[in-house]
């Protein structure tokens, strides 16, 4: 298992915060970093998820691994991602069924876009398995399932070019926010939730920008000199979202999605503020080690295991909202829903490297 | 399984044609002239499973931009956004079921639904939500079915009813109509307080800001009593219920509208000679000599 490092820590936290923040309500909602910017804890999960394909399809000493064992490694997370989807819909699905049977209450059935599968099950049971029906709050590894079905042509132009790769990735983006480009919502109008058109510009960037930190000092020394542009960022951003100033959709011209502040298509406010987090937020790593002892370890495990943790996070959060909604809530029932979940988080992903540990013994006699 | 009844009632839903023209029939020669009781007569316009008294199912207010968009002989764009508002495809949903309601009930007028769900958001989050919403669909009105998510959320009232007059205040701002519907009543919420008083505040701020409300909830408390079986938990009679209130919600929502789009215009411009009774199909015209005078805005 690998050591503690700043990427497993940063994506440990981001997972921790998409959890807290999949309890929409919770009293320690106020206190994950997304309250307080104009974008979240989804733009960092992808980014690092672009800088950990970065790491994964290269040697230690940087040399690209060969180009097919690239294309199948990548093939072979996207299956692994879209089954992590199906079956935490599914069992998101019957929770929220059981629980309005249980509880004798209907309304339940209209959480989050799941009164379209109760309502029309023949058309949404297509579009659960296509992943264009999607539940609020399971929406994220749809978009990870195309970025990742996607990224081999990204990753194998970069070694041609890396700006060729950044070129296309941001001329698709801008084509996207200008003619609003989406994939469509099916059954149900509207388009998907996170627009792997426009967020596919973050992993890419994510990939971009490992590559270019591991070779080019000249980045390195910018990086750092950009520190307090990135500190502006941060409290431009912590002062637009305390108090909540935003543009009006209907008065900004056209294309608006220049000018809104929109998570679907990752509108460049959101692209500039996540920029200037990561410039303001990029040493602090190498302070914070040794100084949070255990807490470390339990966040850059969850990173080091992201799929699993944050498909369990997914459930517990479901579980969550239904126990604050069953109960009432208040801050006992949060503290506990979210105490718990941490628990449950890091049990996870230990017991994830638990299971690769252990020796797997040759198929037992049936 | 009741499903010769519901199939029974469904094509009773469908067939709306004959079922104007009968319930026509049915307001002059059945309903008595005043009610018994003082308990108001069902509003006979609705197919027979869904009636309920106007009392209990909307408050009216003016629509003006959806008049305007009449008056000037344009498509009506509607913008239903709410938790059962996803879901197009099969006929019998909601957002498919709206669009051929006001069809049906603004005769010679052409009416684009365009139905959006939240994913996740409430509260203020909601409210920006919509407000995209709203940018990239342009309506003259919006039908906003709001206040299920902040309940399962057990959202702050006071945040919640914020967040939605500041909403409302916006869409009225931007000229476009809103109508407000409220969420669904079931027996095992309605002794929650918390509950009951989202579905007030609901109510509470289409008073202060002066748009319709559909009560669904009361509608639905309305259908329950009607239809109590007293079937166990787990077997479903309040799923039943939600059913037959789903189904019913789109002419639940058309009446409003209707009625609405009825409302005298207190400044009447001049210019604009003819009132919009124009587009009044002419079923409602019965119907008001048979109900009592418009229903009281109080709950």
């Amino acid at each position: 298992m690998r050591e503690p490092n700043a990427i497993d820590f940063w994506r440990g936290l981001a997972l921790v915060t998409i959890f807290v923040n999949h309890i929409p309500g919770n009293t320690f909602e106020r206190y994950t970093y997304s309250q307080y910017g104009i974008s979240d804890a989804a733009e960092l999960f992808v980014f690092l998820a672009g800088w950990s394909i970065g790491i994964a399809t290269r040697g230690r000493d940087g040399t690209p691994e060969p180009r097919l064992k690239t294309v199948l490694r990548l093939l072979s997370r996207t299956i692994e991602v879209y089954r992590a989807q199906i079956t935490t819909m599914a069992i998101a699905l019957a929770m929220i069924a059981g629980t309005a049977l249980l509880l004798d209450n209907p309304l339940l059935l209209e959480w989050h876009n799941a009164g379209g599968f109760f309502a029309d099950p023949i058309q949404t049971m297509v579009g659960f398995v296509l992943l264009t029906h999607q539940l609020g709050f399971f929406n994220i590894l749809p978009l990870y399932v195309v970025l990742l079905g996607i990224a081999p042509v990204f990753v194998l132009l970069a070694r041609v070019s890396r700006v060729a790769a950044l070129g296309l990735s941001f001329a698709l983006y801008a084509c996207s926010l200008v003619f609003e480009w989406n994939i469509p919502s099916w059954p149900g109008e509207g388009d998907w939730f996170f627009d792997p058109f426009c967020w596919q510009l973050l992993l890419v960037l994510g990939f971009v920008a490992q590559d270019w930190n591991r070779r080019s000092a000249w980045m390195r020394l910018w990086s750092t000199r950009l520190v307090p542009l990135g500190i502006v960022l941060v409290i431009t951003g912590i002062v637009l979202s305390v108090w909540e100033i935003r543009p009006d959709p209907l008065m900004v011209p056209e294309p608006r999605l220049i000018f809104t502040f929109d998570k679907t298509y990752l509108s460049p406010a959101r692209l500039i503020h996540f920029l200037g987090v990561l410039l303001a937020f990029q040493t602090l790593y190498a302070v914070l080690a040794p100084r949070l002892g255990p807490v470390v370890g339990y966040l850059a495990g969850l990173g080091r295991n992201s799929l699993a943790v944050f498909s369990v996070g997914s459930i517990l959060s479901l579980a969550g909202q239904l126990v604050r909604f069953w109960t009432g809530g208040g801050v006992f029932v949060d503290l506990f829903v979210v105490g718990s979940g941490l628990f449950a988080l890091g049990f996870t992903a230990w017991f994830v490297e638990w299971r690769s540990r252990k020796p797997r013994s040759s198929s037992p006699p049936v | 399984m009741a499903l010769p009844q519901a199939s029974i009632l469904f094509a009773a839903g469908v067939m709306l044609a004959a079922s104007a023209a009968w319930a026509q029939g049915v307001a002059t020669v059945v309903s008595p002239p005043k009610p018994p009781d003082g308990a108001e007569a069902l509003d006979l316009t609705l197919s027979p499973e869904c009636r309920v008294p106007g009392s209990k199912l909307y408050t009216l207010a003016k629509l003006q931009a959806v008049k305007l968009a009449l008056k000037d002989k344009r498509p009506v764009r509607v913008l239903a956004v709410g938790s059962s508002s996803a879901g197009l495809g099969a006929s019998a949903t909601y957002p498919v079921k709206l669009e051929t309601a006001l069809e049906r009930s603004l005769p010679e007028v052409d009416v684009v639904v365009e139905s959006r769900g939240m994913q996740g958001e409430i509260a203020s989050g909601a409210a920006e939500r919509l407000r995209n919403m709203v940018a990239e669909v342009e309506p003259d009105l919006v039908i906003w079915q709001v206040g299920t998510h902040d309940a399962l959320a057990r959202v702050d009232l006071d945040a919640f009813g914020s967040a939605l007059d500041d909403t409302v205040k916006w869409i009225k701002s931007h000229a476009i109509d809103v109508v407000l519907v409220n969420p669904l009543y079931t027996a095992s919420l309605a002794d929650d307080e918390y509950y009951t008083s989202i579905v007030r505040k609901v109510q509470e701020v289409a008073t202060r800001e002066g748009v319709p409300l559909v009560q669904r909830y009361e509608a639905m408390r309305f259908l329950s009593a009607r239809s109590e079986k007293g079937e166990g938990h787990m077997l479903g009679s309040q799923f039943r219920l939600n059913d037959l209130g789903l189904r019913c919600m789109a002419e639940h929502v058309t009446r409003a509208i209707t009625l609405s789009l009825l409302q005298p215009d207190p400044a009447s411009t001049g210019s604009s000679g003819t009132p919009a009774v124009v587009i009044v199909p002419p079923k409602d015209a019965a119907m008001k000599a048979a109900s009592p005078p418009p229903p009281s805005t109080e709950p």
